[in-house]
C-alpha cells in the first residue's frame, strides 16, 4: 500500500458513474434439452458495466455465468431481454476486431510459435502485425525469451499468459475472461492474478471476469456480482473497496478477509440458514 | 558372411547391430541358398540367391529404368490422388450439399476393388501409361479424402470461438485455422497411402503394362527367367520398404511441428 499517500485521488475504487460499456437488460436464456425439455441457464438478469470497469461473475458451477460471457462475446443469442455492447448488437464488437477473449482453453494454435500466436489477432483483422506490440505484451506477461517456443513446450500457466497476451494485443475495447487460470494450481493462479492486475492497471480496458474463485474476484474486480445456481440470478453485488494498483499484501488484510466471508457465504445460502 | 575378427568398437558394433536387425533376412537367404544346393531343384523353378544378385549387378540398366518408370508412376500418381481428395474434402467441408453428393460416391467408389478397376479403365484409356497412372491416383484418393474430411472438422479446442471472437472472416478462418488443423490427418493419410501407391502401380503394370517393374516381372516369369522375376521382387521390396520410410520419416517431421 505504498502509493496511499500519493495524490492517486483518481484511483478511487468507487467509479463515478460514466458511460455504460457493457448493458445486460433483463436478459435470460433457456436451452431446448435433447428430451424437449427446455433448460432454464439464465433466469433474468440485469446488470451495468461501465467504461473501464472491471466486474467479476462469481457463481457456483452451472449457474450460468459462462453464458452471461458467450452472449456478450455474440458467441450466443438470448432468449430474452437484450444485449448491448458500446452501444452497439454484440457482434459489431467483434466484427470490428474491438474484443479480446481469453477462455479456460488457451486455445493458442499448436503449429503456431508463441510470438505468432499472439500476433494473430492483427491477421484475423487483416491488419500489418505490429512487431513492437507484440514483442511489450510477450514481454508484459513475462514470456521473454519464449517467443519461437510452441505451445506444447511451455507449462500451464505460461500458456495462460500468452493467451492473456494475445486478448490484449489489439488494445480491445472489452476484455472477456472466463475463468482463464481455472486449470492452474493455487500458486500459479495466485501469480497470475498479481500480474494480470499490474497489466489491467496499466491498461483499464472494460472488463468482465467468470470465475467460481472469491480471492481472485476481490484482488481483480472492482464490482464483485455473486449469481445463484441455476436458474441463474444475481443475488449480491458489492464494491471492491481497494485502490489501485493493489499489492499481492491486501490479500493478507483483515478487511479482504471479511470480504472473502461475506461472499463465501452468499455462495453457500443453505450453510448460513 | 562371418564377422570380420577384432578391430573392435564402431564397425564392429555397427555389424552387430545390423546382424541383430536382420538376421531373419539373412538366415532366410542362408536357408534358401543351402535348400536349392541340397536337394538340386531346377534353376527355373527356383534359381540360387546368388544367380539372382548376379542378374542384379550384370544388367542395372533394365532393373533402373523400370524401377524409375514405376517409382514415377506412383509418386506422380500419389500427388494427383491426394491433391483431388484433399480438393473434394475441401468442397465437402464447404457445403452440406456438396458434401451430401461428394461423401458416399467417394465411399462407393473407393470400395470397388482395384483388381475390378484395372480392366475397365484400360479398356477406357488404352493401354498404356495412363491407365497405370489413373489407377494409381484412383487408390491415393482415397487415404486423402477420409482423412482431410476429418482432419478440417478436428480444430484445436476453443481455437473456434477464438476466430468467431476475433472477427475473423470465413476465407481466414479457413486458410489459418481449418486448413492447418487438417495437416496432421493429412500426413497420415500420405503414409498410408505411399506403400499402396507403388504397390498398385506395379500391379497395373502386370496386368496390362507393356513396361515398368510389374511387367518386367510378368515377362521375366512367363519367359522362365525366374533369376530376373526374383530380381524385381528384390528391387520392389526395396523401393516398398524405402517409401514407407520415407513417409513415415515426413509424417514424424511433420507432427513434430505441429502438436
Amino acid at each position: 500500500m505504498t502509493d496511499a499517500s500519493s495524490p492517486v485521488a483518481h484511483l478511487s475504487p468507487v467509479r463515478p458513474a460514466t458511460e455504460t460499456a457493457i448493458d445486460l437488460d433483463h436478459i435470460g436464456k433457456s436451452f431446448r434439452m435433447e428430451n424437449g425439455r427446455e433448460l432454464v441457464a439464465i433466469d433474468e438478469v440485469s446488470l451495468k458495466i461501465g467504461k473501464g470497469e472491471f466486474v467479476a461473475l462469481l457463481g457456483p458451477s452451472g449457474c450460468g455465468k459462462s453464458t452471461i460471457l458467450r452472449l456478450v462475446a455474440a458467441l450466443e443469442a438470448p432468449s430474452r431481454g437484450r444485449v448491448v455492447v458500446e452501444g452497439r448488437e454484440p457482434e459489431d464488437l467483434s466484427r470490428a476486431h474491438r474484443l479480446g477473449v481469453a477462455f479456460q482453453d488457451h486455445a493458442l494454435l499448436p503449429w503456431l510459435t508463441i510470438s505468432a500466436n499472439v500476433a494473430l489477432p492483427f491477421q484475423l483483422a487483416g491488419r500489418s502485425v505490429d512487431r513492437k506490440r507484440v514483442e511489450e505484451l510477450i514481454r508484459l506477461v513475462g514470456l521473454a525469451g519464449f517467443e519461437q517456443a510452441r505451445p506444447r513446450q511451455l507449462s500451464g500457466g505460461m500458456r495462460q499468459r500468452a493467451s492473456i497476451a494475445r486478448s490484449l494485443v489489439l488494445h480491445p475495447d472489452v476484455l472477456l475472461l472466463d475463468e482463464p487460470f481455472g486449470a492452474l494450481d493455487a500458486v500459479t493462479r495466485r501469480q497470475m492474478n498479481v500480474e494480470l492486475q499490474r497489466i489491467w492497471t496499466d491498461e483499464r480496458i472494460t472488463t468482465l471476469l467468470v470465475t467460481h474463485s472469491v480471492e481472485e474476484a476481490l484482488f481483480l474486480a472492482d464490482r464483485v456480482v455473486v449469481m445463484s445456481g441455476r436458474p441463474g440470478r444475481v443475488i449480491k453485488t458489492i464494491e471492491v473497496p481497494f485502490e489501485r494498483p493493489r499489492q499481492p499484501a491486501i490479500m493478507r488484510s483483515a478487511e479482504f478477509h471479511d470480504l472473502v466471508d461475506e461472499l463465501t457465504l452468499a455462495l453457500e445460502p443453505e450453510e448460513a440458514a | 558372411m562371418r564377422p570380420e575378427p577384432a578391430t573392435p568398437n564402431r564397425p564392429l558394433r555397427m555389424l552387430k547391430t545390423a546382424l541383430s536387425r536382420y538376421w531373419g533376412v539373412i538366415a532366410v537367404l542362408v536357408i534358401w541358398q543351402a535348400w536349392v544346393s541340397i536337394s538340386g531343384v531346377n534353376q527355373i523353378v527356383l534359381p540360387q540367391p546368388v544367380d539372382v544378385f548376379r542378374d542384379l549387378v550384370a544388367e542395372p540398366g533394365i532393373y533402373l529404368r523400370n524401377a524409375g518408370q514405376t517409382l514415377l508412376l506412383a509418386a506422380l500418381g500419389l500427388i494427383l490422388g491426394m491433391l483431388l481428395g484433399t480438393v473434394i474434402a475441401v468442397l465437402a467441408w464447404s457445403s452440406t450439399l456438396l458434401s451430401g453428393i461428394l461423401t458416399p460416391l467417394g465411399l462407393v467408389f473407393s470400395s470397388v476393388p482395384v483388381v475390378a478397376l484395372i480392366p475397365v479403365i484400360a479398356r477406357i484409356m488404352g493401354y498404356d501409361l495412363k491407365t497405370v497412372l489413373a489407377i494409381v491416383v484412383i487408390i491415393s484418393f482415397f487415404p486423402a479424402f477420409v482423412f482431410t474430411s476429418a482432419g478440417l472438422k478436428t480444430l484445436p479446442p476453443g481455437s473456434s470461438d477464438l476466430f468467431r471472437v476475433l472477427g475473423a472472416s470465413r476465407w481466414t478462418r479457413f486458410t489459418r485455422l481449418v486448413l492447418p488443423s487438417a495437416v496432421p490427418s493429412w500426413m497420415i493419410a500420405f503414409r498410408l497411402a505411399a506403400p499402396p501407391a507403388v504397390l498398385s502401380a506395379m500391379l497395373a503394370e502386370f496386368l496390362m503394362g507393356t513396361s515398368g517393374l510389374g511387367y518386367l516381372f510378368r515377362s521375366a516369369a512367363s519367359g522362365f527367367q525366374t533369376e530376373r522375376a526374383l530380381g524385381t521382387s528384390v528391387v520392389a521390396t526395396v523401393i516398398s520398404v524405402l517409401c514407407f520410410t520415407f513417409a513415415l520419416w515426413a509424417e514424424r517431421a511433420v507432427l513434430r511441428k505441429w502438436n
